[in-house]
């Protein structure tokens, strides 16, 4: 029951909308390419998305207008946009209803970047496993193409946009941007180390921008309305326009929800998401993907605006809200993400990868009742050894969940230390005897 | 005594044509190599060391390049997998519904834990971490298809539907959730 | 006041300012001022990963701390490396790369010289917070000279960035990711790779070490002697390892010589040849037709009286000598005085002869110089570089670093002819970095040169200057060149005019231009001729005599140059001097206080043609085997076995050596001390590591030693006083140190060459000719040309004794492309059988895609049954003996 209008999603609401390029022009589809190219100049576009306030989708909230912006302005060679398709970041599932639901909006968006900041090529890394959304996107390609919305001169106007649908293969960390670069150059997923940034020297070592598949699909939208009809929306001025979060867990409706930032995580999940899924009270919302410290049922008034939640102690991130009833063990549930970051971690850093292993390992232990009580120590000096020394921001990623666990339900972990250690004394004088 | 290029032109006999087009894509070669590599393992579901080989020469590159690619990517095999590779999220938000379930209900049926393959080669089963499907969890993907929000039932009917004709249709896409009545 | 800042960053590191270079990194400016920042990942030849994170460091104004290694200064800079901060942040990134790493420094080869180590020692507690269970990595075998221990990794990726930045092989995979990150190799069998050693020197734990010497040592007991390789005439610095006269191991020190640090395959494992086991302990006199022990006292007493009595009989024009450019300048230049003063001969020459001789001649022709006028810092600065007839990466490894570097680090352009066609191997093969790749057999390279300087006469390329300066040379050689047709170049070279035209544009118009030309033309047929042609090039685009820019004759012997130099060929005195010289023969005799023999000289084929017919009555070789490296058409073994008398000093029982009435046993390079002149001029020295094997003694001091018991003593107490006599006689070959100049072109000299020098040979020269070898006409698929060509894993055949190496490589396969395999019918290791007129011969093949269609290629260092196929001919010019190539059939078995 949305109070407010729906614009990401709002096709695909619509029953019988199919996503085919007919459909999709029906809705006005196309429009803000035909309005912009060869018409506005691309620096003009780039102004206009500055003025919307957009910030990107994909984890880091950047400005996208600030960042098109810090291409070099006079360069001659080749420029890349990729948009990062990835979708990795765990409780995050957006983009891929926005690719196999409403394809064209996304390719439309795409365009829009690619003439602003002038790439002839743009690709994009989607992750592999969806095979379908590379699927119904290579099709909208084609589709685009043959209507000369995409290829060479583009609409009469003499500017070339050619879109290719690249499939990652398996790997989380090529979401961070530079890995994703590194992957769509046919190598091991490894962050670069920055600077260069991308805008810089990013694909095949050219300026480079990457954008979220959700950050571009608002660009049509920006383009046909204004950058000040898309500015009103949300909570102005740092967080503009609607976010689709993702809520999954244990609510009642689980699902993605078009809403504008600025409304409160109890409005998310009590009123949209349906609340919880039995009469078990909320213990725990991890409220921007699994990079994000969790939060507890204090924080369900926090507004979901970048700002709103980074000053609450954790991040907006993807939009991926996750929410935990009474009776989730708060160290079962940290250790299920460290497990995944172990399994992720790309292994360039040290302090990451060894760190990674090294407290999933301590945590597992301690969920099997091994623990002892300097672990906790242990494990929070690693947490801060780990953060703000790595390459990438995986590094403070993957500390996100103990840290914050340890932060609310240290209890939790002290509980389990306290029985392995009851358990511990029986056995100690049979481990004496050993010696 | 060094050993080089013992030359296989199986992909580029075969898939010639795709290859130039994949190739066409990128300024710059190396870029085809997971589309290669994808293209290598639709042959046998896994990357051999001839394809590995081959690709390289394709590729102008040395078959080491490749090889630490393919390791790098979860979906690339090495080794032979079932003729049904059934994939079970793991991570958390799949977790909290109940996907651990999932994994015992794959051994009480198949009789395999993570890893392993059944006897008739039919069904490997693997635990992974998320793959972007959290709101309809507990759910997998078998071979290329995802299949969500599942239960027992649902699971039984695509096993078997899968042992009898290779496909389900209770596979998911193009994917959207809540569907679009509940938004009315 | 006017800021001469422009190129330098004042930054403050600890609270002292420094000033360095712009764009030098943190970690960089704190080494030079004596602050050692903790780091693994980190080497100055690599890009920096910044993947260790060891190497943080506080920056003022900065939030979070930085890598040293990654980050370049900046002006007004403030960089901390000791605060508290650091310290924890060092501990701490020590502490996580420890949680992994096993604790088995006892039994690891880097024990005592593991970085890993010696930052433990400073920073941690010796009890560690991990708990946990360690990572284990099946252990897996990776190459019979190479071990991996990957439980010690500390996946730096150092080993891994080094093969593809530095040496472009890419033969190491870092497989897996996280933790379980492992390095590995291709494939199910051993590693497969260039073995250049890299791996092993640069990884900074003992997770990657040599197999050679595993378990045999701890560091400490190592004594060091840092000398030269002896393996090419690139001259890398080594660093011999020894215990109790054993020899361990080679090391290369990063910033080390000429190589800075970098090793080939031979350089690296192929340090056994020394102490092999069939080395020559003691002399041999024949005695019944058998070489039997003797003492050196009767060993050179027979010499000594054998040779004065043949002398007496029939003058010293009945002497010859010949001795092997592996020797040192102290050897080589107490052969020469030894031949010339004590037996009164010119007849002298050595290994030079085979193909050095020609590039050192036209660069005397046309410039004055006998040396290069660029150095190797010229080839990595080059904007363009052409390279001729080599396979640079296999044949001068060290100075193909050079052009890698050039290219893949300051974006050269690559100018390549060359027989061999760009692909990737397991081997590095600079026709991949190529821009403008020209490939045909060896007898079209001068077709294509002649190609490249019509298409600069035909762009208007020509310098003006030049056409001021020589119009007559311009006039002629833009004549000759027009009159060459280009259907007939194209269809001769396969290649298009406009393609040749583009590389001429490439190379006209950058500043710094170098060519440098290898075997593929010294040791062909017209190799002479085609040198002076490529510096008719040179100047022609006006390139000639700028700094930087010169043509570059690749030496394949570590002492190529020095035999030259010193006067141990037919041609020339010390020097070089032409033997009629006067000033020279003057500076000799004040020097050596005797004349110096007016009689010309003998090239190694006229010597060996004189002893045929009975001129030469005996010889002394030294280090020199032509029985067993000319082809049995030279008929060597008929003329050495005809002399009277034929004295070897060898290391070994050499063909040669065992027709000789004495064999006197000498040291190694690893055993004496001397020079080598390496093949950019630089005189490097060589030290002895070991005590001499057995009886043996340094060539030069077994020389000495038959002077004093044949009345014309030369007496040296070492080979430094040799060096010093050397060096007073030739004063610019002494002066030639670490950082030496190149000489420039001698402007007299080049004036004679554009005034007429360039006309006697220049209707030869300017020709298309046609040997037919190259060409194959239809219907003749088994028809190849034979092409014997230098491994990276061999030097001559004195290698194939380096038990490292023959584990490599230990015997020699014929490579031919897989398409004319293909026509053949045959597959890799098949048996086929080659012939030609002169015999026939079976081996095996294998498909490489770098040979081209209608080559067949094999190592010359197990060409034992297959030199029989070959015929010499000798170049009429400087009579350098060509063995190369033969027109072949090949059928499958
Ligand atoms: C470990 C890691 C994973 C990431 N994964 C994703 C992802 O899956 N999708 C995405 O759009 N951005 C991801 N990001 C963020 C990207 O690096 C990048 O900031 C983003 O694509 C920029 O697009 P935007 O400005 O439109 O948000 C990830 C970042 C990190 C550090
Ligand atoms: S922080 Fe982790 S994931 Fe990011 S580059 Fe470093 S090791 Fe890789
Ligand atoms: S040396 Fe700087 S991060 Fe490794």
């Amino acid at each position: 029951m949305p109070k407010h209008e729906l614009i990401l999603l709002k096709n695909m609401m619509t029953p019988g909308y199919t996503g085919s390029l007919k459909d999709y022009e029906k809705t006005g589809g196309y429009q803000a390419l035909k309005k912009v190219v060869g018409k506005v100049q691309p620096a003009d576009v780039t102004q206009l998305v500055m003025k919307s306030g957009l910030r990107g989708r994909g984890g880091a909230g950047f400005p996208t207008g600030v960042k098109w912006n810090f291409l070099p302005k006079d360069y001659k060679g080749p420029k890349y946009l990729c948009c990062n398709a990835d979708e990795s970041e765990p409780g995050t599932f957006k983009d891929r209803q926005l690719m196999e639901r409403d394809p064209h909006q996304v390719l439309e968006g795409i365009a829009i970047a690619a003439y602003a900041i002038g790439a002839e090529s743009s690709y994009i890394y989607i992750r592999g496993e969806f095979v379908l959304g590379a699927h119904i996107l290579d099709k909208a390609v084609a589709e685009a193409q043959q209507a000369g919305y995409l290829g060479k001169n583009v609409l009469g106007s003499g500017a070339n946009i050619q879109i290719y649908v690249h499939r990652g293969a398996g790997a989380y960390i090529c979401g961070e941007e530079t890995a994703l670069l590194e992957s769509l150059e046919g190598k091991r997923g490894l962050p670069r180390v920055k600077p260069p940034f991308p805008a810089t020297s990013g694909l095949y070592g050219k300026p480079t921008v990457v954008n979220n598949v959700e950050t571009l699909a608002n660009l049509p939208h920006i383009v046909n309305r204004g950058p000040e009809w898309f500015a009103a929306i949300g909570s102005a001025p740092k967080s503009t326009g609607t976010r689709i979060f993702c809520v999954s867990g244990h609510v009642k409706n689980p699902g993605n929800y078009e809403v504008p930032m600025g409304i409160t995580l109890r409005e998310l999940i009590f009123e949209h998401a349906g609340g919880m899924r039995s009469d078990k009270k909320l213990k725990a919302i991890i409220p921007g993907g699994a990079s994000a410290p969790f939060l507890t049922e204090q924080h369900l008034d926090v507004k979901l605006d970048f700002e709103s939640v980074a000053q609450a102690g954790s991040m907006l991130g993807s939009g991926g809200v996750t929410v935990m009833e009474e009776g989730t063990s708060m160290v079962w549930a940290a250790l299920r993400l460290m497990e995944f970051f172990f399994h992720e971690s790309c292994g360039k850093c040290s302090p990451c990868r060894e760190g990674s292993s090294w407290l999933t390992q301590t945590v597992r232990r301690i969920l099997a009742k091994r623990g002892r009580m300097e672990d906790i120590e242990t494990l929070k000096q690693l947490c801060q050894n780990i953060a703000g020394r790595t390459i990438c921001a995986f590094g403070d990623a993957e500390v996100a969940p103990i840290m914050s666990t340890l932060q609310y339900w240290r209890h939790e972990y002290e509980e389990l230390i306290r029985e392995a250690e009851a358990h511990r004394e029986k056995e100690l004088p049979m481990a004496a005897a050993r010696h | 005594m060094p050993r080089e290029t013992s030359r296989d032109n199986m992909l580029r006999e075969k898939h010639g044509k795709e290859i130039d087009d994949i190739i066409s894509r990128y300024p710059v070669r190396r870029s085809a190599l997971l589309p290669l590599l994808y293209l290598a393992q639709r042959e046998q579901g896994y990357v051999t060391e001839a394809a590995m080989k081959e690709i390289a020469q394709i590729l102008k590159l040395t078959p080491p390049q490749v090889y630490e690619t393919i390791t790098f990517y979860t979906m690339l095999n090495l080794k032979p997998v079932g003729k049904f590779h059934i994939q079970v999220c793991k991570s958390l938000m799949c977790a909290l519904v109940g996907s651990d379930q999932l994994v015992g209900w794959f051994h009480a049926k198949l009789g395999i834990k993570p890893g392993e393959t059944t006897p008739d080669k039919l069904f490997t089963l693997s635990v992974v971490e998320c793959l972007g499907a959290c709101g309809t969890g507990p759910m997998m993907q078998i071979n290329d298809d995802y299949y969500e929000r599942l239960t027992e039932q649902k699971v039984d009917q695509i096993l078997s539907d899968l042992k009898k004709t290779g496909a389900c249709p209770l596979k998911s896409g193009p994917f959207m959730w809540p569907e679009a009545r509940s938004a009315k | 006041m006017a800021t001469t800042t422009v190129d330098t960053v004042k930054l403050i590191i600890d609270g002292v300012q420094v000033t360095v270079p712009k764009g030098t990194l943190v970690i960089e400016a704190a080494r030079q001022m004596g602050v050692m920042i903790p780091h693994f990942c980190y080497h100055p030849k690599l890009t920096p990963d910044a993947n260790c994170r060891m190497c943080l460091v506080e920056i003022e104004k900065v939030p979070k701390l930085q890598t040293s290694c990654s980050t370049p200064v900046a002006e007004g800079m403030v960089v901390r490396t000791a605060t508290t901060v650091v310290n924890e942040a060092h501990k701490s990134v020590l502490e996580f790369i420890l949680a992994n790493h096993p604790l088995d420094c006892p039994v690891c080869d880097q024990g005592g010289r593991c970085d890993l180590q010696d930052f433990s020692h400073e920073y941690t507690p010796t009890t560690s917070r991990f708990a946990e269970t360690k990572r284990i990595f099946p252990k897996e075998y990776f190459s019979p000279v190479i071990e991996t221990q990957m439980n010690r990794c500390v996946q730096c990726l150092r080993c891994v960035r080094y093969c593809d930045q530095v040496m472009d092989v890419n033969a190491l995979a870092p497989s897996g990711r996280g933790t379980m990150t492992e390095i590995k190799h291709f494939g199910a069998h051993p590693l497969d790779c260039e073995f250049c050693g890299g791996c092993v020197q640069i990884c900074p734990v003992g997770a990657i070490t040599s197999r050679l010497s595993m378990y045999e040592f701890r560091p400490w007991m190592l004594k060091r002697a840092d000398t030269t390789c002896t393996y090419c005439g690139d001259g890398c610095q080594i660093t011999l390892q020894t215990k109790d006269n054993d020899l361990i191991e080679v090391m290369s020190a990063q910033g080390a010589g000429r190589n800075n640090g970098d090793l080939c395959a031979r350089g690296f494992f192929g340090y056994h040849v020394s102490t092999h086991e069939d080395r020559l302990k003691h002399p041999l006199i024949r005695r019944d037709g058998k070489l039997v022990e003797a003492t050196w006292e009767d060993a050179l007493e027979y010499v000594a009286e054998r040779a004065m009595q043949l002398k007496m009989a029939h003058g010293a024009q009945a002497f010859a000598g010949l001795i092997a450019s592996r020797c040192t300048n102290e050897d080589l230049y107490v052969f020469q005085k030894f031949m010339r003063l004590v037996i009164g001969t010119n007849k002298l020459d050595s290994s030079a002869r085979y193909g050095h001789i020609n590039g050192v001649r036209a660069l005397r022709r046309v410039q004055g110089t006998h040396r290069w006028t660029v150095t190797f810092e010229d080839i990595v600065n080059a904007e363009v570089l052409l390279l001729v007839g080599t396979n640079i990466t296999e044949a001068n490894p060290i100075t193909g670093l050079k052009v890698k570097e050039a290219v893949k680090k300051n974006g050269a352009a690559l100018i390549t002819v060359e027989a061999l066609q760009p692909a990737v191997g397991t081997i590095s093969n600079i026709a991949n970095l190529s821009a403008h790749h020209f490939g045909a057999h060896p007898d079209r390279f001068q077709a294509l040169v002649l190609g490249l300087i019509k298409a600069v006469v035909e762009e208007g390329l020509v310098a003006p200057p030049l056409t001021q300066r020589a119009p007559a040379f311009v006039k002629a050689t833009s004549d000759a060149v027009k009159a060459l047709a280009w259907p007939v170049i194209e269809q001769q070279t396969g290649t298009t005019s406009a393609a040749l035209k583009d590389a001429a544009r490439a190379f006209a118009k950058t500043a710094r231009a170098v060519i440098l030309v290898g075997q593929g033309v010294l040791r062909q047929p017209g190799g002479s001729g085609l040198m002076t042609t490529l510096l008719d090039l040179l100047v022609l685009t006006g390139h000639h005599g700028l700094a930087g820019c010169g043509v570059a004759p690749l030496a394949e012997g570590n002492n190529d140059q020095g035999a030259i130099e010193m006067g141990t060929v037919a041609e020339y005195l010390p020097g070089p001097a032409e033997l009629g010289d006067p000033a020279a023969r003057q500076r000799l005799a004040q020097l050596w206080k005797e004349e110096v023999p007016q009689t010309p000289g003998r090239t190694l084929l006229e010597m060996l043609d004189e002893a045929r017919t009975g001129t030469i009555k005996a010889m002394f070789i030294v280090g020199e085997n032509p029985a067993g490296s000319l082809p049995p058409s030279a008929k060597a073994n008929d003329a050495l076995g005809k002399l009277d008398l034929l004295v070897c000093q060898e290391l070994f029982l050499t063909e040669t050596a065992a027709l000789a009435h004495v064999v006197l046993p000498a040291c190694s390079y690893a055993e004496k001390d001397g020079t080598f002149t390496n093949t950019e001029g630089h005189v490097q020295p060589v030290r002895h590591a070991i005590e001499p094997l057995g009886e043996s003694r340094p060539d030069w001091e077994i020389l000495s030693a038959l002077s004093v018991l044949m009345g014309a003593p030369l007496e040296y107490g070492d080979a430094k006083e040799i060096t010093n006599e050397i060096r007073s006689l030739l004063p610019g070959h002494g002066l030639l140190g670490a950082g030496p100049k190149p000489p420039r072109p001698n402007d007299a000299a080049v004036s004679r060459y554009l005034q007429q020098g360039y006309a006697d040979d220049l209707g030869e020269r300017y020709r298309l000719t046609a040997s037919g070898l190259g060409a194959r006409g239809s219907g003749q698929e088994e028809t190849f040309t034979l092409l014997m060509a230098q491994s990276l894993f061999h030097s001559g055949k004195y290698s194939t004794r380096a038990k490292g190496l023959l584990q490599i490589q230990s015997t020699g396969a014929l490579t031919v492309n897989p398409a004319d395999a293909g026509r053949l019918g045959i597959v890799d290791g098949n048996p086929v059988r080659l012939s030609t007129q002169q015999g026939q011969m079976t081996t095996t093949v294998k498909l490489l895609d770098r040979i081209p269609e209608g080559l067949a290629v094999f190592p010359e260092h197990f060409d034992q049954d297959l030199r029989r196929l070959l015929s010499v001919t000798a170049d009429p010019q400087t009579g350098v003996p060509y063995c190369k190539t033969a027109k072949v059939r090949i059928e499958r078995l």
